[in-house]
């Protein structure tokens, strides 16, 4: 006859037997004595917390009040982040409304800055307005393309009235290849017009720009190879008429469409 | 979310009595509620489990209860026996162990003991439920709970009978 073991007895005792195995244990006499103790244990165990459970329920455990704050909270909570949003958001209202002015000029801005600087400097010159001669085109264009990396067609601008002067070459410190062109027209009055020539390479910055610097006109073009920027005196509309013919002789791929837009 | 809320209510009288148990002090223990409450209104809609609420909130409350006996341990908290106040208990009373002396056993219990044999005897939890609540295999439950059981015995002046130790 065999003892129940620890793990019968208390299987038993919490009811986690079935009915056969109650049996077995109920047959076993020490094994009911040990269950019995236990009994005693468990029903002392009882005796000293039940008392807890039954006591009546203090306000700060009622759940239904307990919701009640977690949702008032949970609200402020989304309140307070909508006023976080709300002055994030007036901070970058303000921000924007008190940001220095001008902004940074960017790279196409100074290469039209410099075009026209270029221009006001040489064509106050007489003797030594170009470098090269426009009656050596042919070995200006081959070396200023081979200056700049890019194919450097000179324009000619005789149907328009403006005769070729020449060139020469320049630094551009802002460009990565480091050099620009510039290319010089005079017309039957005397005067003069240039156009400054760059690889595009880096160069971020719109296709057209028009713009009035001093007593001279300025205007930006650039395609994927190469920006130009005709300066001169003449008025908006001369420079876009001119514009028209010299841009097709740079850009040796011609548009179907009319290249520039409306300015 | 009514029903989820009564049925939580239904729950707080035997959450009570397993958080006084465990802590032997009332304040403490319907703090240990309350937590346990908040955390179940925060969390019931994504990990509320199916099935009854009652293993889930013991083991919110047991969880709550560890955490707040390690970080007691970190900040050096005095957990003296002394400084713990007695639950208010009738006299001893022939028949029975005096229950006074039983409230000061338990609580020389080891805690994962303590945890076991609470959940078995006082809340009446079968085996898987405590086991699942507690994290630990069914086997691991009651080798807890029998040495619960026998070190309670030996405490109370009832000495466990040699042969429960040789077993077969």
């Amino acid at each position: 006859m065999s003892m129940a073991d620890r793990d019968t007895i208390m299987a038993y005792l919490d009811g986690e037997l079935d009915a056969e195995a109650r049996r077995a244990v109920e047959a076993d006499n020490a094994a009911m004595a040990e269950i019995a103790a236990l009994q005693r244990q468990a029903d002392a165990i009882r005796a000293l917390y039940d008392p807890a459970g039954a006591e009546p329920l203090p306000a700060r455990l009622s759940p239904h009040r307990l919701a009640l704050l977690h949702n008032r909270r949970h609200r402020q909570g989304l309140l307070r982040v909508a006023m976080v949003v709300a002055v994030l958001g007036i901070g970058v209202a303000a921000g924007w409304l008190l940001r220095p002015l001008p902004a940074p000029a960017s790279l196409y801005e100074h290469l039209i800055a410099d075009a026209v600087s270029a221009h006001t400097i040489y064509t106050a010159e007489n003797r030594h307005a170009v470098e090269v001669p426009g009656s050596e085109g042919e070995h200006l264009s081959a070396w200023l393309s081979s200056k700049l990396a890019t194919e450097l067609p000179l324009p000619d601008l005789s149907k328009e009235g403006f005769a070729f002067l020449g060139g020469r070459l320049l630094p551009a410190p802002a460009l990565s290849g480091g050099r620009a062109a510039q290319l010089m027209y005079e017309d039957a009055r005397g005067e003069r017009l240039t156009l400054y020539l760059t690889p595009a390479a880096g160069v971020d910055g719109p296709e057209f720009e028009l713009v009035r610097l001093g007593g001279d006109n300025a205007l930006y073009w650039a395609d994927a190879r190469i920006t130009c920027t005709i300066v001169g005196p003449q008025p908006a509309e001369r420079l876009q008429a001119l514009a028209g013919a010299i841009f097709p002789q740079l850009s040796p791929v011609p548009a179907s469409a009319p290249a520039y837009r409306e300015l | 979310m009514v029903d989820f809320l009564d049925e939580l209510e239904a729950c707080v009288p035997a959450l009570r009595r397993y958080a006084r148990a465990l802590t032997r002090n009332i304040d403490h223990a319907d703090d240990l509620v309350q937590d346990c409450l908040e955390r179940a209104i925060s969390r019931r809609g994504l990990f509320r489990p199916r099935g009854p609420l009652r293993p889930w909130l013991f083991a919110i409350l047991t969880n709550l209860h560890r955490n707040d006996r390690r970080s007691a341990r970190r900040q050096g908290a005095p957990l003296s026996l002394d400084a713990v106040p007695d639950p208010a208990v009738p006299p001893p009373q022939p028949g029975h162990m005096a229950l006074a002396e039983l409230a000061r056993a338990i609580e020389t219990l080891p805690l994962d003991q303590k945890e076991a044999l609470l959940l078995v005897t006082l809340e009446g939890l079968a085996y898987a439920e405590a086991a699942a609540i507690l994290d630990i295999p069914l086997g691991t439950l009651m080798s807890r709970l029998g040495r619960a059981r026998a070190a309670l015995r030996g405490l109370t002046g009832a000495p466990a009978e040699p042969h429960l130790r040789t077993v077969k």
